[in-house]
């Protein structure tokens, strides 16, 4: 991109331009790098939200069902229990989803608003109201992930700016780096600060295309709150341009002559000969049991890049087609597709591993480089001043606190008796309580021990983390590891791997700083360096 | 010596209004030059309204990492302001004046 002055500037534009971008990054990088990092781990996180939530409620089993049964079961329930609702939103399981979710939506009462409805999970083949522990699962890493638990709409503002600012700093990053090239394969262990900057070149280029699009999409995905302006300049009515843009949604009015609701079968066969085979994800019916009822069936969105599904209704009472979403145009589609590269739901088992990495790789760049910050800056010789004290102790914070208090959210998930009413908020207040209050204890160690002890502390919660599944359900691993239940042992050793990157963090962190080396680094290039000048500027660049 | 330390502060009080005021300039004034521009393009685009409004809002992000970049990069402080500014205030009211589409 060009952001070279369109005025003449007073220096020589190349070398004041990498100049000006090195400032910008460091400051763009700490000031939203904290929640960057929150946000980048979690989201990460996020890719596997379906498997998180199987694994939080261990009292259901998934099984396979076809659509159209499990459609057909989740309407019966429904015309069972609440059949003079408006609406009924119906979430078909998939290969990753082990329940139907419904959720129904009562008629307006002008006396009362409609008390809102809990969503109820359904046994998919049956249809029967399944039971089971009360937690908000995968759902809550994900929901933090761009809402920060802060009350709407601030938290989705301040992941907003968070992710521009992030945008920023890659846009800069870029421009200051010279030798992009070099910097595949440049990592210098144990070299201290030259060790930090590497790190961060290393993390940050290798998947410099996975940030930007990650970045970049992630704006898109809000983009309808962000910078609705665009579309203000066209439309008086933002429903009118959602019509134009998805097709108008059914909206028929009740007609207060009773017919009843056709089998979903056939519609759903119908929308599969349109989708090419595929299934529907989600159906909603309006004013069922009514003659004007209508039944709006969403294509699933795996394995289609674009996220916005496609969309036909049928009439409940004949069983005909009224309307379908019109094929996107092209600025539409491109809208969509990066939604999809974003939430990564077109990916299967393979590519949502090289997300969830790539993802870690994105924690990696934010947090060495919110390290390589105090590193560059700490004098050898002189007590840090304040605002270097401050950057450290909120690193610690954010970095080193933050995989606890995921670990204690999940650890909550099997200790908080299955019964207890309130305990989804439980969950979720023992993460913070564990983040902010293990950030705050860490407040009386010396830095180095509070990276140390607080990585030691992450270590131990994730190894226990199996240990605890295994006394507390009957789907340990090596349950699991015998009954082939992929979901269950898959995520019982992927803790255990958490827990090894994080005692391998800590053990980096208790290594002891090498000062012969570091006296040499401080009077003159390291000799070893392959291109020693460039190096060190490259390092005082930043 | 006081004298240095008043001639200091007097120094220091500039640079960090300005600084504030460049800040400001590149998030709030990027933004709204952004927003502005995104619609004069969704507004102009010879194309179905709802395309343009969504190459507008797609292409939006770009333009305000540009211009907050750009805030940080050129040291005329009045030149940032007038061009960001003023390209907000320009493109904004040519949008207002204009109407929507549909």
């Amino acid at each position: 991109m060009n952001v070279r002055p369109t005025f003449p500037a007073p220096a020589p534009p190349a070398r004041a331009l990498r100049q000006s971008m090195a400032w910008i990054h460091a400051w763009l990088g700490l000031l939203a790098g904290w929640i960057l990092f929150a946000m980048f781990l979690t989201g990460t996180a996020s890719y596997f939200r379906p498997e998180i939530t199987q694994w939080m409620q261990p009292e259901l089993r998934s099984a396979s069902v076809p659509a159209e049964q499990a459609a057909q079961a989740a309407i019966a329930h429904m015309q069972a229990t609440t059949p003079d609702d408006q609406q009924w939103f119906i979430y078909l399981p998939d290969d990753r989803t082990a329940v139907t979710r419904v959720f129904a939506r009562a008629k307006p009462n002008p006396e009362k608003p409609p008390a809102r409805r809990p969503e109820l999970k359904l046994d998919p083949a049956t249809g029967q109201s399944l039971e089971a522990r009360d937690t908000r699962g995968g759902e809550h890493f994900y929901r933090f992930h761009f809402q920060l638990q802060i009350p709407h709409p601030w938290g989705r503002w301040l992941a907003g700016v968070c992710a521009m600012f992030m945008l920023a700093a890659i846009v800069s990053g870029v421009i200051t780096h010279k030798r992009i090239f070099v910097d595949f394969f440049t990592l210098r262990w144990s070299k201290g600060q030259r060790s930090w900057l590497d790190a961060h070149n290393a993390s940050a280029v290798l998947a410099l295309p996975f940030h930007a699009m990650i970045t970049y999409t992630g704006l898109i995905t809000l983009v309808a709150m962000y910078m609705p302006w665009p579309v203000k300049a066209n439309f008086d009515k933002p429903d009118a341009f959602t019509a134009a843009a998805y097709g108008a949604p059914a909206e028929a009015k009740a007609t207060g002559t009773p017919a009843p609701l056709l089998p979903v079968g056939p519609m759903i066969e119908a929308a599969g000969r349109a989708w090419s085979g595929d299934a529907p994800r989600t159906v909603v019916i309006r004013n069922p049991g009514d003659a004007a009822s209508t039944v709006t069936l969403l294509r699933a969105t795996a394995g289609r890049l674009n996220a916005r599904p496609d969309s036909i209704t049928f009439s409940g009472a004949t069983g005909k087609e009224l309307s379908r979403s019109p094929s996107p145009g092209p600025a539409i589609a491109t809208a969509g597709v990066m939604l999809g590269l974003h939430l990564g739901h077109f990916a299967g088992p393979a590519l949502r591993w090289v997300y969830f990495f790539l993802g870690l790789t994105g924690a990696a760049m934010v947090g060495t480089g919110l390290v390589l910050w105090v590193v560059k800056r700490r004098k050898p010789n002189a007590a840090p001043f304040f605002g270097l004290k401050l950057v450290e102790r909120l690193n610690i914070g954010a970095i080193a606190c933050l995989p606890s208090g995921m670990a204690a959210y999940l650890l909550a998930n099997r200790l908080i008796p299955a019964d207890l009413p309130g305990r989804a908020e439980l969950e979720v207040k023992a993460m913070f309580w564990t983040w902010f209050g293990l950030a705050v204890v860490s407040l009386l160690r010396p830095a180095r021990r509070a990276w140390i002890e607080t990585l030691g502390l992450a270590t131990v919660a994730f190894a226990a983390l199996p240990v605890v599944n295994a006394l507390t359900t009957d789907r340990g691993l090596v349950a699991s590891l015998r009954t082939g239940d992929w979901l269950f042992a898959g995520f019982d050793l992927a803790m255990l791997a958490i827990a090894a990157l994080c005692g391998l963090a800590a053990l980096k962190a208790s290594a002891k700083p090498k000062p012969p080396k570091k006296a040499a680094r401080a009077t003159a290039p390291v000799k070893a360096s392959p291109a020693p000048a460039p190096a060190r500027e490259n390092v005082d660049a930043l | 010596m006081n004298n240095d330390r008043s001639a200091k502060q007097a120094a220091v009080w500039p640079v960090v209004a300005r600084m504030t005021a460049r800040a400001l300039t590149a998030l709030f004034g990027g933004y709204a030059a952004a927003a502005a521009l995104a619609s004069l393009l969704a507004r102009l685009l010879p194309i179905a309204p709802a395309e343009a409004s969504a190459w507008g809002m797609i292409l939006s992000f770009l333009v305000f990492a540009g211009l907050a970049l750009w805030a940080f990069h050129e040291r005329r402080l009045t030149i940032v302001a007038a061009a960001i500014w003023g390209s907000a205030l320009i493109a904004g009211a040519a949008v207002v004046l204009m109407g929507a589409r549909a």
